[in-house]
């Protein structure tokens, strides 16, 4: 009797004990309440969602240097409302409890004003509720999907959404081109992809096409092989995929060796340097895809960016960083607005954005806080670089 | 149609091949799941991507320098991760230490190179043979016939060679064959340097064949490798190259004809069902179990 | 209970609180493998696959069927279980080896169907699942699973369970069903795994086949493993340390899993059997509490 009520005891004990550890750890914590940061400190500071490693990072790290260049520049010119501005840069790795982990440090020990990103809809979804509870703003560069600025009224994203963009280019292809039969390839395991196919698969239908052919690939993978060679004898006249560049550039190589024509068309997820690197001559006039910005024919604030970030990291931008940039800058403008660091008060402020030149395009906050970002151009690889097509206007309702 | 995602199947169940060999020869000797295997072919793919770009090697001068170079660095893993725990505990611990090794690799690549996929430089000019309805690429003819060769070296070495007769000694029994005479710890050496060299020649083969190269390539291979030496039988050499081929056109059939958003199900799908007709696998030999 | 949680998120950082809660859950997953794998000596390396089984079951209860939240908790691990024991019928005729890769095939079919699967939103994931799970849910269950597991592993089943790992044909001969003991610590294993999936899922409040992977899988392993197989205060603190790692390396950034893969070598070199291979809370009892007088030995 009393040798099993000392195992209790010593049950109990190693519990105390595993909580006094961490306990230990939460000893140097500082006061959560106090939100209002002008009064604290001089610096602001602004939390980085994206993965720096694993296997989705090449969509994190352009996004991180995106930031830090804005971050930067911002810090040169005077700050935010005279504050300097500093980023924080976790690394996620595409994981939902990192992701997770990572916005509760940032809020209570980093005390952010605002987090940039994530890439990815769910990460930007638990990342999401996460800041509305805890009132800090949420400007995701990226998530295309629903559900996300539904959260509440901390969370914004500044992207191009598909559900505006992708029936216009379907009636271009249709309508302009003259293609009826379209093969689908989806990536599975992206949700960005397995999102947008059925949105154009939607704007397909409505306006007459054929799908003639639906297949997948996985991300990560290099061997499509057997998609190709059934893409091959099914008779479409133009492929839409809906992934991101790398795989487009892999399937592009592919339809190469197996030696036939075919363009494949895509949504904004292509924009990135690695397509013309890795596909070379099979992406060549090849893949069109639409985007808010080109570097082709600059607006002046994309000419500028475009030349400060190959002057600072001696590469092109993809359309992270262009977006996780232009981020920056809205909370900028909005903080400015507003005349106030507290998210509280400039979240008002970014709900009313309205037609924010930036270098990802214009964009503008509508009435359901959706952003709106018009005109859309369509791109095309000519000599290894991204040369626009067309600019096709976007048709919200 | 068919025979064509035939060859495609033919030609990626090789690579596989060339992984699961590794395997199954270092499982055939100490019982370990090299887990590290699979990032030791992402290695011999980049050092074949080093050799060819930077030094501007010919690609079959690359493709034996990185089978050289995994050779040591197969040997190294061996010596540092697994020699110190081999006889003190248990086989997991092993394992444990394989992953830990695998995790360490794939992200010093990453650190290293970046986490993009690199474009693999074309290596010659791709001819397209048109036999019948079959269109068949130069490349996949020299991957088909690379292998093969390199499978069969391997079965030369294994039954005609002294090193290749120790090693089948110690994989019948470690303990009696050093009683013999023999130096099993060189031996398990040696074994993890021919698998190594192997894979990087998997490695490289499909860099060449796929353009395309990057840091965590070799987990999803490494899973489908392990997947075919069992599919084999664990520890035969030829079960390793049968299960190979076998997975690589099932794969590809199951793109082809049935889903390929179910592929990976398919595939698993088909081993378990094999394994719980034939649980040595088709190679393999049944073990009686003794007390 | 509200209350607790209430007092904790007073004092206590919502970072710190959130590890915490990650550290209770993965100690439900880490004991249902240790059963397994680390008591009965079953290599599983699809933990994951149960796991997502009971985070969908139960998320899905919870939205579409509007169950309370304990009786979706119950749902999804009886789901698991039931899976649990569809994969514990090969051990009939496999073992070692190619018993693991039948589990890792398993958990890559379940992620595969996951990732098909319209009501789940496939890679998408499920979002919208209420939250329930709370620090003080979590390290209740938690407690109730230790004390259950030390019940257990101490109880006849117990014992034949140890017994099957040591010597399979000696435990048969000494009259233990070994057929039907295998399937059952496979069955217990996937019930606490579908719990803690859960368990998960009610607090990540989203879920997405990605988070079920085959890497997950080799985490939970990880964790039994560099614990100590077969010990539960070794899994306990092999677990503890493994979710507190990565949080600790955050600090060499981008070096962080070069450092975590370092860290699981260098700990099987120097501790093979695990932190704590083979102890057991009888030991720490008998180191603590004994009545015996003795002094140092010379």
């Amino acid at each position: 009797m009393s040798s099993k009520l000392k195992f209790r005891l010593a049950l109990v004990l190693c519990c105390v004990m595993m909580m006094s550890i961490f306990a230990g750890c939460g000893g140097e914590k500082s006061d959560v309440d106090d939100q209002s940061i002008q009064a604290s400190g001089e610096v602001i500071k602004l939390g980085f969602l994206g993965a720096l490693t694993g296997s989705v990072a090449n969509y994190g790290i352009p996004g991180k240097k995106g930031m830090e260049m804005a971050i930067e520049e911002i810090n040169a010119n005077g700050g935010i409302l005279r504050h300097q501005v500093e980023g924080v840069y976790d690394d996620n790795k595409g994981d939902n409890s990192e992701i997770s982990a990572i916005a509760r440090k940032y809020i209570t020990r980093d005390k952010v004003v605002a987090m940039v990103g994530d890439p990815c809809t769910g990460l930007t979804q638990v990342a999401g509720k996460i800041a509305q509870e805890n009132e800090v703003v949420i400007l995701s560069a990226g998530a295309t999907s629903p559900g996300v600025v539904e959260i509440g009224d901390y969370v914004f994203r500044n992207t191009l959404l598909d559900k505006f963009a992708a029936p216009a280019v379907v009636d271009w292809m249709i309508n302009d081109k003259g293609w009826t039969d379209f093969a689908v390839i989806t990536c599975m395991d992206l949700g960005y992809s397995t999102g947008l196919t059925p949105v154009f698969e939607e704007a397909i239908e409505a306006n007459g096409g054929n799908i003639v052919l639906e297949d997948s690939i996985n991300q990560g993978e290099t061997d499509f092989t057997a998609q190709v060679t059934k893409l091959k004898n099914a008779g479409a006249d133009v492929l839409v995929f809906t992934g991101y560049y790398t795989e487009a550039a892999l399937i592009m190589n592919e339809v190469q060796k197996q030696n036939f024509d075919m363009v494949l068309v895509g949504g904004d997820g292509l924009y990135g340097p690695d397509l013309a690197a890795l596909g070379q001559s099979a992406v060549e006039e090849k893949v069109i895809f639409y985007c808010g910005f080109s570097s082709d024919q600059p607006s002046d604030e994309t000419a500028a960016f475009l030349e400060a970030y190959r002057a600072k990291y001696n590469e092109e931008p993809d359309m992270f960083s262009a977006q996780y940039y232009d981020a920056v800058y809205i909370l900028k403008k909005v903080m400015e607005d507003a005349n106030s660091v507290d998210p509280k008060v400039f979240k008002n402020e970014l709900a009313k954005l309205t037609d924010y030149p930036g270098v990802s395009g214009n964009t503008t906050i509508g009435p359901d806080r959706e952003p709106i970002k018009s005109p859309v151009c369509l791109i095309t690889i000519k000599d290894g670089q991204f040369a626009i097509l067309e600019k096709i206007p976007v048709n919200v309702e | 149609m068919f025979i064509e995602q035939l060859v495609n199947g033919l030609t990626l169940g090789s690579t596989y091949a060339l992984i699961a060999l590794g395997y199954t020869m270092v499982y055939g000797i100490i019982q370990l799941i090299n887990f590290a295997h699979g990032e030791i072919y992402m290695f011999g793919a980049f050092a074949g991507l080093l050799l060819v770009s930077v030094f501007g090697l010919n690609i079959f001068v690359a493709l034996i320098g990185a089978m050289v170079f995994c050779m040591f660095l197969g040997m190294l893993i061996e010596r540092i991760a697994y020699r110190p725990i081999r006889g003190k505990s248990s086989r997991l611990s092993a394992l444990i230490s394989a992953i830990g090794v695998s995790i360490f690799l794939s992200t010093l690549m990453a650190l290293i190179r970046g986490t993009n996929t690199t474009r693999y430089p074309e290596i010659m000019k791709i001819h397209t043979y048109h036999l019948g309805s079959l269109d068949l690429s130069s490349l996949q003819i020299i991957i088909l016939v690379v292998s093969a060769l390199l499978m069969v070296g391997l079965q030369l070495l294994i039954q005609k060679t002294r090193i290749g007769k120790a090693m089948r000694a110690c994989s019948q029994d470690l303990e009696a064959a050093s009683l013999m005479g023999i130096n099993a710890n060189r031996v398990i050496s040696y074994t993890f340097a021919i698998g190594s060299a192997l894979a990087a020649a998997g490695g490289v083969m499909v860099g060449v064949y796929y353009n395309a190269v990057w840091p965590y390539m070799g987990t999803m291979a490494g899973l489908k490798a392990f997947a075919a030496a069992v599919l084999g039988g664990i520890g035969s050499i030829p079960g390793a190259m049968i299960g190979g081929l076998t997975l690589g056109v099932l794969e590809i059939l199951g793109v082809a004809y049935l889903s390929s958003s179910y592929k990976d199900a398919i595939a698993f799908g088909i081993l378990i069902l094999v394994l719980i007709l034939r649980p040595q696998g088709i190679m393999g030999k049944k073990i009686t179990k003794k007390v | 209970m509200n209350i607790m949680d209430a007092l904790l998120s007073q004092y206590i950082d919502a970072y710190y609180l959130h590890i915490m809660v990650l550290i209770g859950i993965n100690i439900i997953l880490a004991l249902g493998l240790n059963i397994t794998t680390g008591v009965t000596g079953q290599l599983s390396m699809g933990h994951a696959g149960f796991m997502s089984i009971g985070a969908y079951t139960a998320a899905i209860l919870s939205i579409h069927m509007g169950l309370p939240f304990w009786g979706s908790l119950l749902g999804g691990a009886t789901a698991a279980a039931g899976f649990g024991f569809l994969l514990g019928l090969p051990t009939l005729r496999l073992e070692g080896d190619y018993l693991a890769m039948i589990t890792i095939g398993f958990a890559e079919i379940i992620r595969v169907f996951f990732l098909n699967f319209e009501p789940g939103g496939k890679a998408l994931g499920l979002s919208g699942i209420p939250e329930h799970t709370t620090f003080s849910v979590v390290w209740m269950i938690a407690i109730v699973v230790i004390v259950l597991n030390v019940k257990l592993l101490h109880s006849r089943i117990g014992r034949s369970f140890y017994a099957i790992r040591e010597n399979e044909i000696a435990a048969e001969a000494a009259g233990i069903n070994t057929t039907r003991l295998k399937v059952l610590s496979f069955m217990v294993g996937a019930f606490l795994a579908g719990l803690g999936g859960g368990l998960y899922a009610h607090y990540m409040t989203y879920i997405a086949p990605q988070d079920f992977g085959f890497m997950k899988s080799i985490e939970f392993l990880n964790m039994v493993v560099l614990g100590g197989m077969g010990s539960i205060p070794g899994t306990i603190l092999g677990t503890v340390v493994l979710t507190l790692a990565p949080e600790m390396l955050r600090i060499v950034a981008e070096y962080r899993l070069l450092f975590y893969g370092a860290m699981l070598v260098i700990l099987m070199i120097f501790r093979p059997n695990g932190l704590l291979g083979d102890v057991r809370w009888y030991d720490i009892k008998k180191r603590w509490f004994s009545k015996e007088v003795k002094t140092w030995e010379s």
